[in-house]
């Protein structure tokens, strides 16, 4: 299978990276790029544990192949701590304890993002369904919900 | 005992090429290349989950996105076009198909999850010919159609006319492409309304989709027009032809609605379902949804006019 060059921008930085044409984009990420914060789960979008921002919308990266992502600009959960710092819906999640295992945090959060960057005051139910394609199995979800809702209260979101 | 290799799931998948071609004529020409084994995918949500196996024998991927023009949403004269590029996300979100088509709007806003809806396309969602998917039953009530092209030049199918069977239709995805779903619009005295009955909420197959499309005579409150779709009940999406001639010509009141409803669901045949219920559940669900569909558009039609 010959090999082909993709170039996209990760976490704000451009990439290059040699791919079989049959790789997905979640394989990529982890395997080449070393970004484990994307996780894998039922690799048919069922779970969710693999969103990702693809070119601003919160994408399931388990059915995209890397070569669709070519020029792309992509968001992982690896790309929202600045400067050391951690993005304000990260903090949320931990002052609001939305984490227990961990496995589907980093798609909860970046589902947050999506929603709080298109739409600064959700109500709770637009939360909901921003978050309604990631399975948690820990929460219950309430606290989830709550972190992203404690973020959008706390403003501004960039 | 010898150690056994569990494997999980095949990580990467099969093709050996994928192609991005920069027009539509490029995209066919590859096609013809690859003589039956090319597919082309544009969102991806159903051709990677269905090939994951394997064994499908595709050696390409024909990606269609970035050619341009298939991207687009507009009003041409009273035909709204939706091109084959255009996410359900962006259909639900589209101002022109929510006043001019509100079924479909509904319909596509519950597909999937939101992952799945920014990136599957309407026209992805049709080809995959499931007799209950979300936006092909709106579609149907709506009267749309398809237009294709392949090498010999275009062609337009009504909707009701494309289907042979579970995931089949009358196009050759290894030869052809659909570029445009058009519906017309509705107008003034008209709405629509898309039911679904489901588990939950989000990635859940349905139990029932429903989508109703009604005229009413301002002067005499009679319906003017009425088309009923339902799925799944039938290999192919299912228009319930008899239930729209009794309502057609009749005083808008409940129990016309009713005994239109009740013929829906005589003529409907859903079959029982480990996923999605027994037969009989279907079927009385089949006139609640009907029925209910019937009154959100009636509903929509009066605030609309008031």
């Amino acid at each position: 299978m010959a090999k082909k060059s993709v170039t996209f921008k990760v976490n704000g930085k451009e990439v290059s990276v040699d791919v079989a044409p049959g790789e997905m984009l979640v394989d990529v990420l982890r395997e080449k790029l070393g970004l484990t914060g994307t996780k894998v789960g039922c690799r048919e979008g069922e779970c969710g544990v693999c969103s990702i921002i693809l070119n601003g919308k919160l994408i399931a990266s388990c059915l995209v192949p890397v070569m669709k992502a070519d020029h792309s600009t992509i968001l992982t959960i690896e790309g929202l701590e600045q400067n050391g710092e951690m993005h304000l819906i990260q903090k949320k999640f931990i002052e609001d304890g939305a984490i227990q295992c961990g496995f589907c945090t980093p798609a909860m959060v970046l589902a947050g993002k999506a929603l709080l960057d298109e739409n600064p005051h959700p109500t709770r139910e637009e939360i909901q369904l921003a978050i309604s394609g990631i399975l948690c199995r820990c929460t219950g979800y309430q606290k989830i919900i709550k972190a992203i809702d404690s973020a959008s209260q706390a403003g501004e979101m960039r | 005992m010898q150690a056994q290799e569990i494997v999980a799931y095949q990580k990467d998948m099969e093709w050996e090429e994928y192609l991005v071609p920069r027009s539509l004529d490029e995209a066919l020409e590859m096609l013809e290349r690859y003589r039956g084994a090319a597919r082309v995918i544009a969102g991806g949500t159903d051709i990677v989950p269905a090939t994951r196996k394997g064994g499908t024998g595709i050696k390409a991927l024909v990606d269609i996105t970035r050619i341009p023009g298939l991207n687009m949403i507009r009003l041409d004269g009273e035909t709204v076009k939706i091109g084959s590029l255009v996410t359900h996300t962006e259909v639900a979100l589209s101002g022109l198909i929510r006043k001019r088509g509100m079924a479909l709007a509904e319909g596509a806003s519950r597909l999937g999850s939101p992952q799945i809806r920014n990136i599957a396309t309407v026209a992805g969602n049709i080809l995959n010919a499931q007799p209950g998917a979300d936006t092909l039953i709106p579609l149907l009530a709506l009267d749309g159609s398809v237009t294709i092209r392949g090498r010999q030049g275009e062609r337009s199918i009504p909707l009701a006319e494309l289907f042979t069977g579970v995931g089949r239709t009358t196009i050759d995805s290894t030869k052809e492409i659909v570029t445009e779903i058009s519906f017309p619009g509705l107008g003034k005295g008209e709405a629509s309304a898309a039911m679904r009955l489901a588990k939950r909420k989000t990635l859940v197959l349905p139990i029932l989709t429903v989508a109703v499309v009604i005229g009413v005579d301002p002067g005499a409150k009679t319906f003017a027009k009425a088309r009923i779709a339902v799925g799944p009940v039938a290999t192919t999406p299912f228009r319930c032809k008899a239930a729209e001639e009794i309502l057609v010509g009749s005083p808008v009141g409940e129990e016309v609605i009713r005994k239109a409803a009740a013929d829906a669901a005589k003529a409907a045949n859903p079959r029982t379902s480990l996923i999605r219920g027994t037969s009989e559940y279907r079927k009385a669900m089949v006139a609640v949804l009907v029925e209910r569909g019937i009154a959100t558009a009636l509903k929509r039609l009066e605030e609309s006019n008031g």
